[in-house]
């Protein structure tokens, strides 16, 4: 069956987020078929994730000052801001009879797209983790997943053609430093984007490319079309009566977020760690401090303990894993444990709300 | 005892075959506690949040229950029978990770005072059907990333 593909430019926060749900759901129960949406948000959007506390994530004060509209998506992660240099992919699907595929090989499958078209630009996109698409360890695009009640599979990507960093610092919040140039650079050293690899591409190339590789990836032909007047009428509906409702967009769930911070002398050095906390799983984790290690090595570690379980053991496991795979690190392994443990123990203690601004790794989706 | 070595699937209750959740009547009360399978949770890997819809709630066979979250993925927990909800696991929205370490005892999500239980029973896995839907289930898990 050839899939239905569709363009948007500019689109509101609610009228965006709104319009993949009806696409999941229309796709998901049969009445549309496959489709493919390429779109670009109005500027500027503050999307966050599914679980996440909008008060803990965004500025909203800047926000309101700014025009920055506040939505919160049905897909999993981090928050992110989108506009016109940010291409939002929403690709609607069947789900096959049985509910349940493996998260990381469907993020890898559909991450597949994307890949291809970034090598038309001579850039090497490789997934990684759980949900990035990174050229050279630096994030290029973030990717979810949203499974609806119908069997409809929303995969969803915001892929980074451009980024304003201080604008991204200023609207998201992080839970470690305040919005200064260290922070800045930390940021632009975790992401990078297509302009950077290919300057002056636009955006509308991009997009060409982005439908081209997943036709092609997938083995479909793609058919340019537009929304069906029922999907419009249920795309206004939902906008209203969801995207934009205070009931949903600052819904709380049960898991607190918590921060926590620790700084332990080692023979090698002082090592600080902070770490950001959704219950008891680990979403981002800053190591510094003076001892010696390659810079790639620590944002290693960094990315294998996002969306990590705090139990002692399985951190213990994947510190002495990394070990092994960066013999150079000055640092050992029992001391990273344990400066990170107890950053946790100390965010269990206090429990600050915090603000998690994708992590120090950069854009979710 | 268990019905598949791989998966961890007890005979002790029924199971909703697409969405992975499994329902164990109490007779003496008629509630039925729910909860995920081995088969999806493995799907899922570690849970970083749960949300689900409050007590008093009534809920038909094949309606939301609530949502979850792994890694980034993020799916709707569809309600295997019909009823009220009666319960709901605190601990386990506190704390999701109950769920991938205990799934079939601590882990439990809701509990649902049945419309029609013996109704509902019967579009349910249960019993000597068990062993095939496992294996059936476990192939296609392995074979494919399950899209169209």
């Amino acid at each position: 069956m050839a899939w239905r593909f569709l363009t948007a430019a500019g689109v509101s926060a609610h009228q965006g987020l709104a319009g993949d749900e009806v696409l999941v759901r229309e796709v998901g129960v049969g009445r549309s078929p496959p489709t493919l949406k390429l779109y670009t948000y109005r500027p500027h959007c503050a999307l966050v994730g599914r679980f996440q506390d909008v008060d803990n994530e965004i500025r909203l004060s800047f926000c309101e000052e700014h025009d920055v509209q506040v939505s919160r998506r049905p897909t999993g992660g981090g928050a992110i801001l989108m506009g016109p240099d940010q291409l939002g992919v929403a690709l609607a699907l069947r789900g096959r009879g049985d509910r349940h595929g493996r998260p990381r090989e469907l993020m890898a499958r559909f991450s597949d797209g994307l890949s291809r078209a970034l090598r038309h630009f001579g850039i090497d996109a490789a997934f990684r983790g759980k949900n990035d698409l990174e050229v050279a360890g630096r994030k290029i695009a973030g990717l979810g997943i949203y499974r609806d009640p119908s069997g409809g599979l929303l995969f969803h990507a915001s892929l980074l053609v451009d980024l304003d960093v201080e604008l991204m610092t200023n609207v998201l919040r992080s839970p470690f430093e305040q919005n200064t140039e260290r922070e800045l650079r930390v940021v632009a050293r975790r992401t990078t984007t297509v302009r950077e690899w290919c300057r002056g591409v636009v955006m509308a190339d991009v997009q060409a490319k982005v439908a081209e590789s997943f036709a092609s990836s997938f083995g479909v032909a793609i058919e340019p079309s537009r929304l069906s007047s029922d999907e419009e009428n249920s795309i206004e509906t939902l906008a209203t009566e969801k995207y934009r409702s205070d009931e949903w967009v600052s819904c709380r769930g049960d898991v607190r977020d918590a921060a926590g911070s620790a700084s332990i002398d080692t023979f090698a050095g002082t090592l600080d760690v902070h770490v950001a906390l959704a219950g008891r799983m680990l979403k981002a984790v800053h190591i510094r401090g003076d001892f010696f290690a390659d810079d790639d090595a620590i944002a290693d570690l960094e990315w294998k303990l996002r969306w990590h379980s705090c139990e002692d053991s399985g951190v213990e496991a994947t510190v002495r894993a990394w070990a092994r795979t960066h013999p150079g690190t000055d640092i050992s392994p029992g001391a990273v444990t344990e400066a990170i443990l107890s950053a946790t123990a100390a965010a269990f203690a206090v429990e600050l709300p915090y603000g998690c601004f994708v992590s120090p790794g950069g854009v979710d989706t | 005892m268990t019905a598949d070595r791989s998966f961890h699937i007890p005979e002790d209750r029924h199971y909703q075959r697409e969405h992975h959740l499994w329902a164990k009547h109490d007779a003496d009360t008629g509630n039925v506690r729910v909860g995920i399978d081995a088969i999806g949770l493995e799907s899922l890997g570690e849970l970083a949040y749960v949300a689900l819809k409050d007590v008093g709630t009534q809920v038909a066979r094949g309606e939301s229950i609530g949502t979850l979250e792994a890694a980034k993925m993020t799916t709707n927990i569809v309600a295997p029978i019909s009823g009220t909800i009666t319960g709901r696991n605190d601990a386990v929205l506190e704390n999701p990770l109950i769920v991938n370490t205990d799934s079939y005892d601590r882990g439990w999500l809701v509990e649902i005072e049945a419309t029609d239980w013996d109704a509902d029973a019967a579009t349910l896995v249960s019993g000597a059907a068990i062993p095939e839907w496992v294996a059936a289930a476990a192939a296609r898990f392995e074979s494919e990333a399950g899209a169209d």
